[in-house]
C-alpha cells in the first residue's frame, strides 16, 4: 500500500476547527484562507497561495497545469494520482500540498527528458500497455518505483508494488510484460 | 439495445459473412502494415502526461461547475433555494435544474448546480444550496418492485412486458426430455467506473459554444449540445482527444454537460465540470441486472429438446434490460417471455456487449447442468448442439482446438476428488458478436510537401482508433506510419458514427481506405505522363510511386506530390459494403481455483479464442481482447452496485468498496485471434468481454461440485452453495 497522508488530514482538519489559534500547542494554525505553499517538483520549485486542503495532486493539476498524474477515485484506492516523494510512492490524492513541503516530489512529467522517454515509459509503448490511458501515468510512476526499490524485481513484487492502482480497460497482462521488459534494459 | 439489434439483423442477413467485392478498393492481399503489431500512435503522449483529456483542460479564467443531486431514491422537490450558494466566497452562477414539483426518481438524480472559482468552493457553495425534498415510496430492487403489495412508484406501472419469442412446440419438447433441469439463473447490475469520470468544460465565444467533451460520440455530443440548449449545431464545437473510457456508456453530454454549459453562459466564464466518483457510479449508466427461471431440457442421447423461460431485469427508474435468451445453442422447441423491472436507480446504458454477458451466463451455466444429467463432457455436449458452422458462427473450430490449447483433457467430472482445501476445475463458454460496419466519412489531403492528412470525425475511445487510422492511410499510400497525420475527436470533421457495438474499426477503416485510394489515383494521374505510363500502371509502396512492371521507374513520394504545385489532392470517401464484414464468434476456457474453507475463488488461466474478420492492428486487437477478458473477470469476482434495501442508497459509490482486479488478480491470458482477411473489417472490442464470467462460473462448478446460479461468485455465495451440497440439497 502507498502513504495515503491520512495523518496530515487529520491534523488539518483539527487545526482549521481550533477557536483560538494563540492558546493552541502545537503547530501554527494555517488557514482556512489561502498560504503560500512552495513545493519542490521534478527538481524546480513551484510556489502557490492555496487554501490548506487542496491535495497535492490538485494543487498540481489545477494551479500548476501539471496535469499528467490523474485524479481517478480520489479517495487512495486506484493509483492514478501516484506520484513519488522523498522516494516514496504516494497517492497524490489522498496528501495535502502543504504536508509536501520540503519534500522532493516527482510526477510523471519529470521522467521524460525532452523527447526521450524513460525506458519503464519506452517498453510501456513497446509492447501496448495501455488503452484508454488515463491509468497509465499512475502505473508508469509505480512502475518507475518498484525498480528503482528493485532492480532485479520478480514478477511478485511487481505485482505487490502494482497492486494498489487499477486499470477499467484491463492491461495489466501488458503492464507486467513492459515492467519485466523495463527492468531487462536495466539490468543490460 | 436498438443498436444492437440493428447489428444483429444485418448479422443475419450476412450470415454467409463474405463481403461484398470491393473492387479497387480491396483490401491488399499482400500487406506491409494490416495485420502487423504496430505501436499506439498517442503512447508517448499518453506515458509522458502529455496527452490532454477533458479532465486537464484549463483555460484563461476557468471556473468550476458542481451538481446538485438527490439523496433520496424517489421524492418530490418542494422547494430549490440558491440565496446562500450564491453569496459564498467564489460563487459566478448558480441553476436549479429540476423546478419545484418535479420528482426525482433515483440517488443521484439533479436537481440544482453551482459554480465557483476553485473546486474546493463550488464543493463548499453547493453544499449551501437548499432543497425541500418530499420523500415518496421507492423501490431499492427488484423483489421489492414484484411484491404484490409493491407501491405503484413508476406511472404506467413497476412491470413493463418486454420481448416475447416463441418457436417449435414446447410440450412436443418436453415429451422428449430425458431429463429436465429447472432453476433460477441471474446476473447482478454492475456500473462502468470510467476511470476519467464523465464531463466537459464548456467555454463561450457569443453564441458559439466550445465543449472540450470526454465522450465516445463526439459528433453527437455537438448535435445534443444543439438541441438542449436551441442553438445551431453549425455553434457547437466539440473536441475530444483523448478519453478516459466509456465502455457504453459516453454517447453523448448528458445532463452535467447541458448544466457545464448553461453555466458558463451564465458566468460568462469558461467552466469546468467532471464528476466525481459517487456521482459517477449513480448517475451514468450501469449493466441492468438479468434473472431468468428457466426450465430446459435434454434427451438421453444429449440433444437439447425444449427451453422455456420467465425472464426479468431492472435497468432502474424507467430503462429496458433485454438480453439474448436462450444463447447460442440450438434448443428447437422454446419460449420465453421477458419483463422489465424498474427501480429507483440510476438508468442502465450500453455496457461492453449489452445484454450478451447476461444471456450468455444463464445459458452457459444450464448447459453444464444438462451436460452432466446426460454425463457428457461440456465441450462434447456443446458441440451437438451448436448451429450450422459459418465464417460467423466458428464455435466447433475454437471448441475443438482451443480443448487441445488448454488441456481439457486433464479436465476432472464435476466436483475436483483432490484431497485439501483447494479444488480446481476447468469450465468452457462460447458467444457472439454483430461488430459490422455503418457510414462512416473520412477526408484525405495530400500536399504539395508531401504531407498526407486523413480526417475523420471518429475518436479513440481507447482501442486505439487512431492508430489503425493512420495504419490504413499509411497502408494505401505505401509510407510508413509516421507519413500520415490523422485528425480525429474533432465535431467539425467528417461525420462519423459513436465508438459503440464495436463499430467503428469496422466503420472508420473503409471510408479510409476510399478516400486514400481515390487520392492516390488522383496522384497517379499526375505522375504517370511524366513517365510516360498510364495511371492504371503505376503502384505506392516503400515511399515511392512506380510502375508495375518495373520497380526502378518511378519517382519518390515526396517527388511525386512536388508535381501538385499549389493545388492539393482534397478527396472525400465514404464507407461501403465489401470492405467490413458482420459477426463475430468465440469460446472461452477458464481454469480456476477455489479454496473451500474461505469461498474465495482465484482464476488461473484463461484462453480466448476469438475472430475479427481482418485485424487491423494484431497489437491493439489483442489487448481488446486482454482487456474484455479482464473486465469479465471484474464482473464474475469482484464488482457488485450494491443498494440498500431500505434506503435505497449505493453503499459502495467509489473505488474502495467496489471491488475491481489489481495487478495480483490477474490470471495467465492466453489469446489466439483468428485473423480472417477475407471478411473484412470486423469490432473486437466487445466480443472478448462476453462469455469469460460463464467459464470461470463453470470452472468453479467443475471445481467444488456446487453450483453457483447467480453472480458475482463472491466467497459467501460459493461457501452457500458448497454447503448446500455436503447437507445433501439439491444443489
Amino acid at each position: 500500500m502507498k502513504s495515503a497522508g491520512v495523518t496530515s488530514i487529520a491534523t488539518a482538519v483539527t487545526s482549521v476547527a481550533v477557536p483560538d489559534a494563540g492558546a493552541q500547542i502545537g503547530p501554527a494554525v494555517l488557514g482556512p484562507g489561502d498560504v503560500p505553499v512552495a513545493l519542490t517538483v521534478n527538481g524546480k520549485r513551484v510556489d502557490l497561495k492555496i487554501e490548506p486542503r487542496v491535495t497535492l495532486l490538485d494543487a498540481l493539476r489545477t494551479r500548476a497545469d501539471l496535469t499528467g498524474n490523474k485524479r481517478v477515485c480520489d479517495r487512495g484506492t486506484c493509483g492514478a494520482c501516484t506520484m513519488i516523494v522523498d522516494g516514496r510512492t504516494v497517492y497524490a490524492c489522498s496528501t495535502l500540498a502543504i504536508e509536501a513541503q520540503g519534500k522532493e516530489i516527482r510526477t510523471v512529467e519529470g521522467l521524460s527528458s525532452g523527447n526521450a522517454l524513460h525506458r519503464v515509459q519506452q517498453a510501456f509503448c513497446d509492447v501496448d500497455a495501455l488503452m484508454c490511458g488515463f491509468c497509465t501515468p499512475g502505473f508508469v510512476v509505480a512502475t518507475v518505483a518498484v525498480l528503482e526499490k528493485h532492480p532485479n524485481a520478480t514478477r511478485e513484487q511487481i505485482s505487490k508494488g502494482l497492486d494498489g492502482n487499477i486499470c477499467r480497460c484491463g492491461t495489466f497482462v501488458r503492464i507486467m510484460e513492459a515492467a519485466l521488459k523495463a527492468q531487462g534494459v536495466a539490468r543490460g | 439495445m436498438a443498436d444492437e439489434q440493428v447489428v444483429r439483423d444485418r448479422d443475419v442477413l450476412q450470415r454467409s459473412g463474405a463481403p461484398a467485392p470491393a473492387g479497387k478498393y480491396a483490401w491488399p492481399e499482400k500487406p506491409a502494415l494490416l495485420s502487423t503489431p504496430i505501436k499506439r500512435l498517442d503512447g508517448p503522449d499518453k506515458v509522458t502526461g502529455r496527452a490532454r483529456y477533458t479532465y486537464d483542460i484549463n483555460r484563461p479564467g476557468m471556473i468550476y461547475g458542481k451538481v446538485v443531486r438527490s439523496p433520496y431514491p424517489h421524492a418530490r422537490v418542494v422547494s430549490v433555494d440558491l440565496a446562500a450558494a450564491q453569496r459564498a466566497p467564489g460563487v459566478k452562477a448558480a441553476l436549479v435544474y429540476r423546478e419545484p414539483g418535479t420528482q426525482v426518481m433515483y440517488q443521484g438524480d439533479p436537481v440544482a448546480a453551482v459554480a465557483a472559482d476553485t473546486e474546493e468552493r463550488a464543493r463548499d457553495a453547493a453544499r449551501l444550496v437548499r432543497v425541500r425534498y418530499e420523500p415518496l415510496p421507492h423501490l431499492a430492487n427488484v423483489e421489492q418492485a414484484m411484491a404484490a403489495d409493491a407501491p405503484q412508484v413508476f406511472p404506467n406501472g413497476n412491470v413493463r412486458a418486454g420481448a416475447r419469442d416463441e418457436t417449435g412446440d414446447l410440450a412436443a419438447g418436453f415429451a422428449n426430455a430425458a431429463h429436465t433441469v429447472d432453476q433460477t439463473y441471474s446476473t447482478h447490475v454492475i456500473t462502468h467506473v470510467c476511470l476519467e469520470t464523465h464531463g466537459c468544460v464548456c467555454e463561450w465565444d457569443g453564441e458559439k459554444l466550445t465543449a472540450w467533451i470526454s465522450t465516445q460520440a463526439v459528433i453527437q455530443s455537438a448535435q445534443q449540445f444543439a438541441q438542449a440548449l436551441g442553438i445551431p449545431q453549425s455553434n457547437v464545437h466539440c473536441i475530444t482527444q483523448y478519453m478516459g473510457g466509456g465502455f457504453g456508456s459516453k454517447f453523448g453530454p448528458d445532463a452535467q454537460g447541458i448544466i457545464c454549459a448553461k453555466l458558463a453562459k451564465q458566468a460568462n466564464a469558461p467552466v469546468k465540470l467532471m464528476l466525481d466518483r459517487k456521482e459517477e457510479h449513480l448517475d451514468t449508466g450501469n449493466r441492468p441486472s438479468a434473472t431468468a427461471h428457466i426450465r430446459a431440457g435434454v434427451s438421453s442421447d444429449g440433444t437439447l429438446t425444449a427451453f422455456e423461460a420467465d425472464s426479468w431485469g431492472t435497468g432502474g427508474a424507467g430503462a429496458a434490460s433485454g438480453f439474448p435468451l436462450p444463447y447460442i445453442y440450438n434448443f428447437p422447441n422454446r419460449k420465453r417471455i421477458h419483463k422489465d423491472v424498474y427501480i429507483n436507480a440510476g438508468l442502465q446504458r450500453a455496457m461492453r456487449a449489452p445484454g450478451h454477458p447476461q444471456g450468455c451466463f444463464l445459458t452457459e451455466i444450464l448447459m453444464d447442468e444438462l451436460a452432466d444429467h446426460v454425463q457428457m463432457d461440456p465441450v462434447a455436449f456443446r458441440l451437438r448442439n451448436l448451429p450450422p458452422a459459418g465464417p460467423n458462427a466458428m464455435w466447433a473450430q475454437y471448441f475443438r482446438d482451443g480443448a487441445t490449447r488448454f488441456g481439457w483433457d486433464k479436465r476432472h467430472a464435476t466436483g475436483d476428488p483432490a484431497p485439501g482445501p483447494i479444488k480446481t476445475g476447468m469450465g468452457v463458454s462460447a458467444h457472439r458478436w454483430g461488430g459490422a460496419g455503418r457510414g462512416s466519412h473520412a477526408h484525405v489531403d495530400i500536399l504539395s510537401d508531401g504531407s498526407a492528412v486523413v480526417k475523420c470525425g471518429t475518436q479513440d475511445i481507447g482501442t486505439g482508433t487512431r492508430t489503425i487510422v493512420a495504419i490504413v492511410a499509411a497502408e494505401t499510400f505505401g509510407l510508413p506510419i509516421s507519413g500520415v497525420k490523422v485528425e480525429i475527436g474533432d465535431s467539425t470533421l467528417p461525420f462519423s458514427g459513436g465508438s459503440g457495438g464495436s463499430t467503428t474499426a469496422a466503420s472508420v477503416t473503409p471510408a479510409i481506405r476510399v478516400a486514400c485510394t481515390d487520392a492516390l489515383d488522383a496522384l497517379f494521374a499526375k505522375v504517370a505522363p511524366t513517365l510516360g505510363v498510364q495511371p492504371a500502371d503505376l503502384v505506392a509502396d516503400g515511399g515511392r510511386i512506380h510502375v508495375k512492371s518495373n520497380a526502378s521507374k518511378g519517382v519518390s513520394w515526396k517527388d511525386a506530390c512536388k508535381l501538385l504545385g499549389t493545388e492539393p489532392i482534397e478527396v472525400d470517401g465514404q464507407w461501403q459494403d465489401g470492405l467490413s464484414g458482420a459477426g463475430t464468434s468465440g469460446v472461452q476456457f477458464a481454469e480456476a481455483s477455489v479454496d473451500i474453507e474461505t469461498g474465495i475463488v482465484r482464476v488461473t488461466r484463461i484462453l480466448a479464442m476469438q475472430d475479427c474478420g481482418l485485424i487491423v492492428d494484431k497489437l491493439t486487437a489483442e489487448s481488446q481482447a486482454y482487456g474484455g477478458v479482464i473486465a469479465a473477470i471484474n464482473f464474475a469476482l469482484f464488482e457488485d452496485r450494491i443498494l440498500d434495501r431500505v434506503t435505497g442508497q449505493m453503499v459502495n459509490p467509489n473505488m474502495e468498496w467496489y471491488l475491481l482486479a489489481g495487478m495480483s488478480d490477474v490470471p495467465t491470458i492466453d489469446i489466439v485471434l483468428n485473423n480472417m482477411p477475407e471478411r473484412g473489417v470486423i469490432g473486437i472490442g466487445e466480443p472478448p468481454t462476453v462469455s469469460t464470467a460463464s467459464a470461470i462460473a463453470n470452472a468453479v462448478r467443475n471445481a467444488t461440485g456446487a453450483t453457483i446460479r447467480s453472480l458475482p461468485l463472491h466467497p459467501h455465495k460459493v461457501l452457500a452453495a458448497i454447503e448446500q451440497v455436503r447437507a445433501g440439497g439439491t444443489n
